[in-house]
């Protein structure tokens, strides 16, 4: 216990200016739907005008922007992005950190195991994304209600949380795992960076061309689409479990490999 | 009983050196010495045995636990103090204290203030704003916080005035009287010298001798100078038990160790202006071991 207090009490600044960066990015995207929200059918228009690459870019693929979920569903491709970047950053840095910053070898002379020091660090990790989630959540209904004048379901973007949340296990679970194999903890953070940039790019390019369909399975901003979970049939029971067994592989490989390594000190 | 027991401990790595083949056991009581220049391997051989790095073959052994296996059932009694001390940079001294003592299922608190007094530092600080000194004063406390029935010291003075090692000297010797067993690796002889009742010196990776410090001393080193008269050629000293023969015009000075009958009449044969015996120090006593290797 002592150990998951410390480290929330160490991310506990970071995790506040998530969340305003979350406060921001959805209310402040959502206030725009509040400006266009009476020429809403022209902003379709324009939308479509687009070229399909620049549409994918911003997010905004086959969606009815003058709705306020089709508007929130444009907004929610950034909160992905955030939560993903968060997620896979805090993973690596929770546990490339003590090695970093030398602390690994006071930590280690406390009578504490590997795998005790991992359980913890993760066990925070886990609550911090809750947070994150939370926070995505209570604003995200706010704002949808606001706009939409209480008439929208916020039951729809409670499972889209919980998808959210599965995601941003799976990049936790990555940046931790990345970390714990890493001999180079100041490596760790930046490789971890590098996963999410290419998985994001590639969930891009999946967006632009038809026929890539089936490397969805190798980014998870791909495992499911806002718009399928807001509008119809929600989540893809395929797509849910394999970022559970994801998960876990990478877990038990950072749980492996950081019991047997030495720590760089 | 052996608190510690290393058997062939070995450990490579990549590009450092590692250690080769170290044995040696530490009795339970004994203030143990671990003596080398620095890169000679003693701070990766104490990291071993904290299992912050594991043995690429033989094993260590405390308080006859294995030390990979029940590392931490070990590090419960352990108090180790790193060569260099780093810490969570935002934290205050007293945070940092009450963080590492809440690793143990004791009350530290009187400890810690007891032992903030006595090294004069102050808890409210930040870990940011201290000196090499105070920064290895934290680390003292933190080490020292649950008196612990084994004390690892990495180089633990590096960064204190004399005065507190002093102070710090007479903590340790007062733990050693309540019962701990404590492993003090340094570079610095003299400080070794002051508390140890064994050491083990390490040399490129490998124990090249495991003594008492009362036998490195009286192993017979007698330390020599004379003064001639007249210039003389040094090699007439070229004889078995003369070693470190040194030469600065009409003063000569070497380590004698043999029967002094012998060297009193070479000696004898010599037109000497002056003439000093002395005890070499250990100072010269280690070299000499070093040499004696190469």
């Amino acid at each position: 216990m002592n150990m998951i207090l410390r480290e929330l009490k160490a991310s506990r600044r970071s995790l506040i200016f998530w969340m305003a960066g979350i406060l921001a990015m959805v209310a402040g995207g959502m206030s725009k739907y509040g400006s266009i929200q009476d020429s809403g059918q022209s902003m379709n228009d324009m939308m479509a005008a687009m070229p399909k690459s620049l549409q994918a870019l911003f997010g905004i693929g086959s969606v009815d922007l003058s709705t306020v979920l089709g508007y929130y569903v444009v907004v929610f491709a950034y909160v992905l992005l955030m939560a993903a970047i968060h997620a896979g950053l805090l993973g690596a840095n929770v546990i490339a950190k003590e090695e970093r910053d030398k602390t690994a070898e006071f930590l280690m002379s406390k009578p504490v195991s590997r795998m005790q020091v991992l359980k913890s660090k993760l066990a925070a990790a886990l609550f911090m994304i809750v947070i994150f989630n939370s926070t995505v959540l209570v604003v995200s209904v706010l704002m949808v209600q606001h706009y939409g004048g209480g008439n929208e379901d916020a039951g729809r973007l409670a499972i889209l949380m919980m998808l959210l949340y599965l995601v941003q296990v799976l990049f936790l679970s990555a940046g931790a795992a990345i970390a714990a194999v890493s001999k180079k903890p100041k490596q760790a953070v930046s490789l971890s960076a590098g996963v999410i940039l290419i998985t994001y790019l590639l969930s891009i390019v999946i967006e632009l061309s038809e026929n890539l369909e089936v490397l969805r399975f190798a980014t998870p901003f791909k495992y499911f689409e806002a718009k399928e979970v807001l509008f119809d049939i929600g989540g893809d029971w395929m797509f849910i479990a394999l970022s559970v067994v994801l998960s876990g592989v990478l877990l038990i490989v950072a749980f492996t490999v950081y019991q047997k390594r030495d720590l760089n000190v | 009983m052996n608190v510690i027991e290393i058997k062939n401990l070995t450990k490579t790595y990549g590009s450092s050196r590692g250690i080769e083949d170290v044995s040696f056991s530490v009795e339970e009581g004994e203030i143990f010495g671990f003596i080398g220049p620095n890169g000679a391997g003693k701070s990766t051989t104490l990291r071993t045995m904290l299992s912050i790095i594991y043995p690429t073959s033989g094993s260590v052994t405390i308080f006859g636990k294995d030390s990979v296996k029940d590392a931490p059932e070990i590090k419960k009694e352990i108090g180790y103090l790193p060569s260099e001390v780093f810490y969570y940079d935002n934290m205050r001294v007293k945070d940092l204290l009450k963080y590492s003592a809440s690793f143990y299922k004791k009350d530290c608190r009187k400890r810690i203030a007891e032992m903030a007094e006595i090294m004069d530092l102050d808890l409210n600080k930040k870990i940011d704003d201290l000196s090499y000194g105070n920064r290895k004063k934290v680390g003292i406390v933190q080490g020292l916080l649950h008196e612990p029935k084994l004390i690892i010291l990495d180089e633990p003075t590096g960064g204190l005035d004399p005065l507190m090692q002093q102070k710090f000297f007479e903590l340790l010797k007062e733990e050693n009287r309540k019962g701990a067993t404590i492993l003090f690796s340094s570079h610095i002889l003299s400080e070794v010298q002051k508390m140890c009742d064994r050491v083990a010196i390490i040399k490129e990776g490998r124990i090249i001798a495991v003594e008492k410090i009362s036998t490195l001393k009286e192993n017979n080193h007698k330390k020599i100078r004379i003064e001639t008269k007249i210039p003389v050629d040094a090699a007439i000293f070229e004889f078995t038990g003369v070693t470190n023969v040194e030469q600065d015009e009409n003063t000569i000075s070497f380590l004698y160790s043999g029967d002094i009958n012998v060297i009193m009449q070479k000696l004898a044969g010599i037109e000497l202006a002056n003439l000093w015996v002395e005890e070499p120090d250990l100072e010269e006593i280690f070299m000499h071991y070093y040499e004696k290797e190469e």
